[in-house]
């Protein structure tokens, strides 16, 4: 056979030679051949190509009971049963054996396809013409009466050749029908479970594809993390220098300078300190992405937290004139969290300057702390899936940070939270920044199993709300 | 290809394909209605609700080569013809209708409009048979541009000069009227038969010539055509080049 060998898929053969017996019912083909027989009152046998006897319909002849009543009789009836059964018609397609009694069996092959797949055998009939058994009946069965022989012949079945012949036809385009119906079912079924298992092979494939890719974008991206932290790290020492050198300089500790040069030193110094401080930020996001940044947690109380990141940003918030709140909840105090109160700090410090950042001079920043409503507050739609069995323990800690600002677009809250993202570039250098202390903050949240979103502040403006877990409640991650 | 030595049969297969709606099975349809029964087989048709190919059609054909001088009976040459579904997203069983083909007859839209669909069906057909380990040159196709009977199609000069460029047989056709349905499947079956018998020597094991078994088909499919004036209707003579390129 000449295939695809080197193909290691399944194969679907198509032009497999299936045998009868598995394209038909065998239920249905005995009910074919007793329609017929029903129909015609002559027994009608259908055999399979290797002789297997498929279907029947046929009712005892008295002739035949009789004759076959004696060894002899039984003997000869056999022989004759014999030939008919064996009997391919061959290239004919079609043959009428005799019997002994002058009774006739009609045989024709059913073919299939092209291919011969099985016969059929219609009789015993007595052909219309025979009144009588033939003189040769004596030979085959000695003792058996004549006359009562005759007698008996008449009450078989009698039929014209060519009724037969229709019949045989009829019975033939019948089965041809069944047949090409089960082969096409056949088909169908193999076609579809062999699309079904390429489908999925292919998919397969692809996922195994994805996989790999996945599997190499992540080290990738640990490698990134790894190379940010290392060069954040060597930046930052000669950096020190820079700023510890610069402020003995502006100090006079080697020496009066002119007011000019202190100005100048200044800048540096300035400058030099948004520097490390830029540094600190990748450092920062470097070790939360990488996994090596320690974030202890242990009971904290929040309104120390915010009250220093407040007093800490108000002369920023005065510079840019813009008024700076704290509001602490309705409740006289808030629960305890469980948190790292230094990373906590860095979180507001950082939502708080960007924030003043994006507000402009006459505008107000907010920051208000309280425990969240019991039905959620605006919650994200995830936390309201099967709310009622994954609901922490106890109702969480939100602390909002909102401003008058310009607001951030629907369609951006989601991005800017990504690291260097800015939701218009062409802003950057109006505001400054580099778009990692909102990633941080996402970061770090993360690392206290909490939640940051954004929601619209009112009239305009933006609020980042950050929702914390309190101390001693069941987290669900 | 199959040979049977037991069951004293060989089998070919050939495989309609093309783009959705070109016509593949409108082409099995015809050359069932103008072929006779006997040597030919039922048409067997995998068809959804709305009349498109599901899994595929299939053609049987049963070529029967005269009993030899000792009287044994003759090989018999199968000839199964498969059009795969048209639809992109059928992708895998076009893949599994293509396995173990042995030319291809490629139905491309002669609407101007189909002119991408027909590009990306015939690179969707060299993507398949790469991955099942075939190099597209070394598969007989022939093409046929069907719909000729359409406004807006791309014109008869605009198709001889492509012909002429390309190494495929190109053949045109109104399969949905019968016209050039014969043509392509006799080109088809020439140029599979050529390629096979080279190889096998398949003719010797049928006891027949070489150049016999394009008329041996005709005459037991009922035609009474001559078969070389329907393969001297491939469109500038490109069956006859495509011989002596691939010699």
């Amino acid at each position: 056979m000449i295939g695809q060998a080197h193909d290691a898929r399944e194969a679907v053969v198509f032009d497999s030679i299936v045998p009868i017996e598995e394209l038909v019912e065998r239920d249905g083909l005995r009910e074919l051949c007793q329609s017929f027989h029903a129909l015609f009152g002559i027994g009608v046998r259908l055999y399979s190509v290797d002789g297997t006897l498929l279907a029947a319909a046929a009712t005892d002849q008295e002739l035949c009971l009789e004759i076959g009543t004696t060894p002899v009789g039984h003997r000869a009836c056999t022989a004759t049963i014999a030939e008919v059964v064996g009997h391919d018609p061959g290239s004919a397609s079609e043959v009428v054996i005799p019997c002994f009694t002058g009774a006739a069996y009609y045989v024709a092959a059913i073919d299939y396809d092209g291919r011969r797949v099985g016969r059929l055998i219609v009789g015993p009939y007595v052909p219309v013409q025979t009144t009588s058994v033939p003189s040769t009946f004596g030979d085959a069965v000695p003792n058996f009466d004549v006359t009562r022989a005759n007698a008996l012949l008449t009450k078989m079945p009698h039929a014209k050749p060519e009724t037969i012949r229709r019949i045989g036809g009829h019975l033939k385009s019948a089965l041809d029908l069944i047949l090409f119906s089960g082969h096409k079912a056949h088909m169908t079924s193999k076609m579809h479970l062999a699309s079904v298992r390429e489908s999925y092979r292919e998919l397969a494939d692809k996922n195994e594809r994805l996989q790999e890719a996945f599997d190499r974008l992540k080290e990738l991206d640990r490698l990134k993390s790894q190379f940010l932290a290392t060069v954040s790290h060597e930046l930052r020492t000669p950096l020190t220098s820079i700023i510890g050198y610069s402020e003995m300089l502006v100090q006079g500790l080697v020496g009066e300078m002119k007011p000019d040069q202190i100005e100048f030193v200044r800048t540096i110094h300035d400058k030099g300190e948004q520097l490390v401080k830029l540094i600190m930020g990748l450092l920062d996001l470097g070790k939360l992405e990488s996994g090596t940044m320690r974030v202890i947690m242990r009971p904290t109380r929040l309104e120390p937290i915010l009250a220093e990141v407040v007093s800490t940003m108000t002369p920023a918030a005065r510079k840019k004139g813009v008024r700076l709140e704290l509001g602490l909840g309705e409740s006289s105090a808030l629960p305890e969290l469980q948190g790292d109160s230094e990373r906590l700090r860095q979180v507001f410090l950082n939502l708080v300057e960007n924030a003043i950042k994006f507000t402009p001079s006459g505008g107000e920043v907010t920051l208000r702390a309280d425990v969240a409503p019991m039905d959620g507050g605006g919650a994200n739609d995830a936390q309201e899936d099967g709310l009622s069995v994954l609901a922490p323990t106890l109702l969480p800690v939100e602390v909002r940070v909102s401003d008058t600002g310009i607001g951030i677009p629907r369609a951006e809250r989601q991005r800017v939270f990504d690291a260097f993202y800015q939701v218009d570039s062409s802003s950057t250098r109006e505001h400054g920044g580099t778009g990692l202390g909102l990633a941080i903050v996402k970061r770090l949240v993360d690392a206290h199993a909490g939640t940051v979103r954004i929601e619209d502040g009112q009239p305009t403006g933006t609020v980042f709300v950050v929702s914390l877990q309190q101390a001693g409640s069941s987290i669900h991650g | 290809m199959q040979i049977n030595f037991g069951g004293r049969e060989i089998a070919l297969k050939l495989v309609y394909y093309g783009p959705a709606l070109s016509g593949k099975t409108t082409n099995l349809r015809s050359l069932h209605e103008l072929t006779v029964d006997g040597a030919r087989g039922r048409l067997m048709t995998l068809e959804t609700k709305d009349d498109r190919t599901l899994f595929f059609d299939m053609l049987p054909l049963a070529l029967r080569a005269e009993p030899d001088k000792s009287g044994h009976a003759g090989m018999t040459l199968r000839i199964k013809i498969f059009t795969v579904p048209g639809q992109v997203t059928h992708a895998s069983t076009r893949r599994l209708v293509l396995q173990g083909a042995d030319a291809v007859a490629f139905v491309a839209d002669s609407q101007i409009g189909e002119t991408e669909h027909n590009a990306a069906s015939f690179l969707d057909l060299r993507q398949n048979l790469k991955e099942l380990g075939i190099a597209l040159r070394d598969m007989p196709v022939v093409i046929q541009f069907n719909k000729r009977d359409l406004a807006n199609i791309r014109s008869d000069h605009e198709i001889e000069t492509l012909a002429r460029r390309g190494k495929e047989p190109v053949f045109t056709a109104v399969a949905v009227n019968g016209q050039g349905v014969l043509e392509t499947f006799f080109g088809l079956l020439d140029i599979a038969w050529r390629k096979l018998d080279g190889q096998h020597r398949l003719a010797q094991m049928l006891g027949i010539e070489s150049n016999e078994l394009l008329p041996m088909a005709a005459k037991q499919l009922g035609l009474s055509v001559a078969i070389p004036k329907l393969l001297a209707s491939s469109v500038a003579g490109s069956l006859e080049r495509y011989f002596q390129v691939v010699r």
